[in-house]
């Protein structure tokens, strides 16, 4: 399609939504989706039976799309899929921005009927000059706008990740995982099949988006190799792009087949092209949120050395093998930042070497200023590029009754510091066997923009990928 | 020949896959260094053509049916003297032809056996989502059992070069071990970077294969190349 970008902007910043065949049966789903919407919202059904419930919900139905008063920016279809040619002929009709189709059983399933429809839908909408988003996909989700994915989902403030799925679960997924990880979503869209409009238009869309600083993808099959290809070359420069690839095992190509009919592509190909384009490759949900949380929320550097501060000895080890494993170094430090750590660190079950064992010289919680002076040393200190700084989720309920927030020092601390700090922080609270609890002390860092991980692995591979990336943008690699 | 009017005449003769012969020529056009090899169609003319080449030199049968030459007897190395070559020439086509009786011989390739150097291979395939991709990896077992290669979509960088020849396993071969020369990796990544320049002038061109090529201290040379027209 020629000059996409202005249309997607309309369809994914719409004033106006209209859902057309959402019933009861369904709970209402993709109406309630879309209950803090600020917009005007129409319902599009003809069933008598299904019209007192959607009544109800407060919204208005109309028998046609056609009868909508007013322009419509964005259609969610979610009729049956015989129906569906004549719900994107209406939607050619009324001029809509976009529609998406929820609607599934087309190239998908393999069988000839599903093809054919599908080809029919494309067809209908490249002629008629909408923007055609799936089959066989859950819509887009802009979280400032209130147009959502699921209930899920937060609405009303603006967000700064823009992520683009082949799965719908994934979108979903990703948007509540991040979103208790401090990610934000600014657009969303799952592409389902894609058979008119594909990632890589997305993808272009979310590279000019100015709201969108981060994009995180997931990508089955491929059909434009080389518009996307492309079209990462152009967007990586810009910003960095975190791909999450699945279907590259044998087994994961088959299920790949008939989830959207992608077709494979050889996982060495796919590392070649991973390195030309910058694009930083995952291979998980968690480590998709990771990658980009530590872009996002660590202040950009191309250096790889990490001043390192655990509590006790295990951890002192472990951390720098994570940091270390991940091609990421643990330099000794400075003459003078060994001279001022001599004047105040405690030795008796400790060292500062880098690792600093620092739990004895924190009085495991009751000498928090010396704390603030390590970190003072590391930020000074020109052999080290950023810091990653323990945090037990043990020694924290240890110090509060069990099951109340513990105090706020630390995050507070650490929150002060990251604003005052030119180096990249990052925090690891590990859960451990306290989950509840790692999860509302987990909020006060997220809350005050600190980069938070689960484990040192998470941290060291996250902020790996982040330097890679960095180092990619500057031409340094 | 130009490249245009070796790939016209393979149209015409109705062949894909071109010839060493064709191959070479095409390669050296595109800048890219190889051991030169004539066509002999008897026997007395190989005699005549190694003698001008230099001794020792290399047979090789040119057949547009014969993909793997080595497979059928259709290798000769280290051939010394005229009477030898005009022996191989014989051995050559006998032994293609019974090995491949339906084959179209076209005579043998006589080439000056090339010094030895460290083997890497180059190649070109298409991919079915990304178009043409260009590999890279160290030759013979290193390739065959442990796919210690890299690849990258056509075209690439002087980085993408760089990264190619870095990435791979077997590096530290290419560095000089126990007493080997180091290859020239600059000239390595020099002919990455035309090859791919010569894919993306040539999309009727479908598969590319340098196997292999020797990499010497200074520069490097393409032994043996196949092209296959789309």
């Amino acid at each position: 399609m020629n000059d996409i970008l202005p249309q997607l902007d309309r369809v994914l910043n719409p004033r106006s939504v209209a859902v057309v065949g959402d019933k009861r049966a369904m709970g209402y789903f993709w109406l309630r989706n879309m209950s803090p919407f600020k917009g005007r919202l129409y319902s599009v059904q003809i069933d008598p039976n299904e019209i007192p419930g959607i009544v109800e919900l407060g919204v208005s139905n109309c028998a046609s799309l056609l009868d909508v008063p007013g322009d419509v920016d964005y259609v969610v279809c979610a009729v049956p899929r015989k129906v569906a040619p004549r719900v994107v002929a209406d939607c050619v009709a009324k001029k809509v921005g976009g529609v998406s189709l929820f609607t599934s059983g087309f190239a998908e399933t393999g069988e000839e009927e599903g093809t054919r429809l599908q080809a029919e839908i494309a067809a209908t909408a490249r002629e008629g000059g909408i923007v055609l988003i799936g089959p066989n996909c859950m819509g887009i989700y802009n979280r400032r706008l209130g147009v959502r994915q699921s209930v899920e989902q937060p609405a009303g403030d603006e967000g700064d990740v823009g992520f683009i799925s082949h799965s719908g679960t994934h979108a979903i997924n990703f948007s509540l995982i991040g979103a208790v990880q401090g990610l934000k979503i600014s657009k969303s869209v799952s592409a389902g099949n894609s058979a008119v409009v594909g990632p890589a238009d997305y993808l272009g869309y979310l590279a000019q988006d100015t709201e969108t600083k981060v994009i995180g993808m997931y990508l089955e099959g491929v059909q434009e190799g080389r518009r996307l290809f492309d079209v990462l070359h152009r967007t990586t420069p810009l910003k960095p792009v975190v791909v999450w690839k699945g279907g590259l095992s044998e087994g994961g190509r088959r299920a790949m087949f008939s989830h959207t009919g992608g077709l494979a592509t050889s996982a060495a190909v796919w590392q070649g092209l991973v390195r030309q384009t910058g694009v930083v490759a995952t291979d998980s949900l968690d480590e998709t949120v990771d990658a980009v949380k530590a872009l996002l929320f660590t202040k950009p550097t191309t250096g790889r050395r990490m001043g390192l501060v655990a509590l006790t000895g295990g951890q002192s080890v472990v951390i720098t093998d994570a940091f270390e494993r991940e091609g990421l170094e643990v330099p000794l430090l400075s003459e003078r930042s060994y001279a001022e750590l001599a004047g105040f660190f405690n030795i008796v079950g400790g060292s500062y070497r880098n690792p600093l064992d620092a739990g004895g010289t924190l009085g495991f919680g009751a000498s928090p200023e010396n704390l603030q002076r390590m970190l003072r040393v590391l930020e000074e200190d020109e052999n080290i590029d950023a810091v990653a700084v323990e945090v037990s989720t043990r020694m924290m309920a240890l110090q509060a009754p069990v099951g109340t927030p513990s105090a706020d020092w630390l995050p507070e601390m650490l929150g002060r510091h990251r604003e005052e700090s030119a180096k990249p922080l990052m925090v690891i609270l590990h859960p451990g066997h306290l989950e509840s609890i790692a999860a509302q002390e987990r909020q006060k860092y997220v809350e005050r923009g600190i980069a938070t991980f689960a484990g040192f692995e998470q941290a060291a591979r996250a902020f790996a990928r982040a330097v890679q990336y960095r180092r990619f943008a500057e031409g340094i690699e | 020949m130009s490249i245009a009017s070796i790939i016209d005449r393979a149209r015409t003769d109705g062949r894909k896959l071109l010839t060493e012969v064709e191959s070479k020529e095409i390669l050296e056009e595109a800048g890219i260094p190889t051991a030169r090899a004539r066509l002999a169609t008897s026997a007395d003319e190989a005699a005549a053509v190694a003698q001008e080449t230099g001794f020792p030199v290399a047979l090789k049968v040119v057949s547009p049916d014969i993909t793997h030459k080595s497979d059928v007897g259709g290798v000769k190395l280290n051939v010394g003297s005229a009477a030898e070559a005009k022996a191989a020439f014989e051995e050559i086509v006998a032994a293609a032809k019974k090995a491949q009786p339906d084959a179209r011989i076209d005579g043998v390739s006589v080439q000056k056996m090339a010094r030895p150097g460290i083997e890497v291979i180059m190649g070109m395939s298409q991919d079915a989502q990304f178009g043409p991709v260009l590999m890279f990896g160290l030759g013979g077992v290193l390739v065959e059992v442990l796919k210690d290669v890299s690849f990258r979509l056509v075209p690439i960088t002087p980085r993408d070069a760089r990264q190619m020849v870095q990435e791979i396993k077997g590096r530290p071969l290419l560095e000089g071990y126990r007493g080997q020369e180091p290859a020239d990796v600059a000239a390595l990544e020099k002919l990455l970077l035309r090859l791919s320049d010569f894919i993306e002038a040539h999309p009727e061109i479908a598969e590319l294969d340098l196997n292999p090529i020797f990499a010497y201290k200074d520069g490097a040379l393409a032994v043996d190349a196949r092209v296959i027209l789309s």
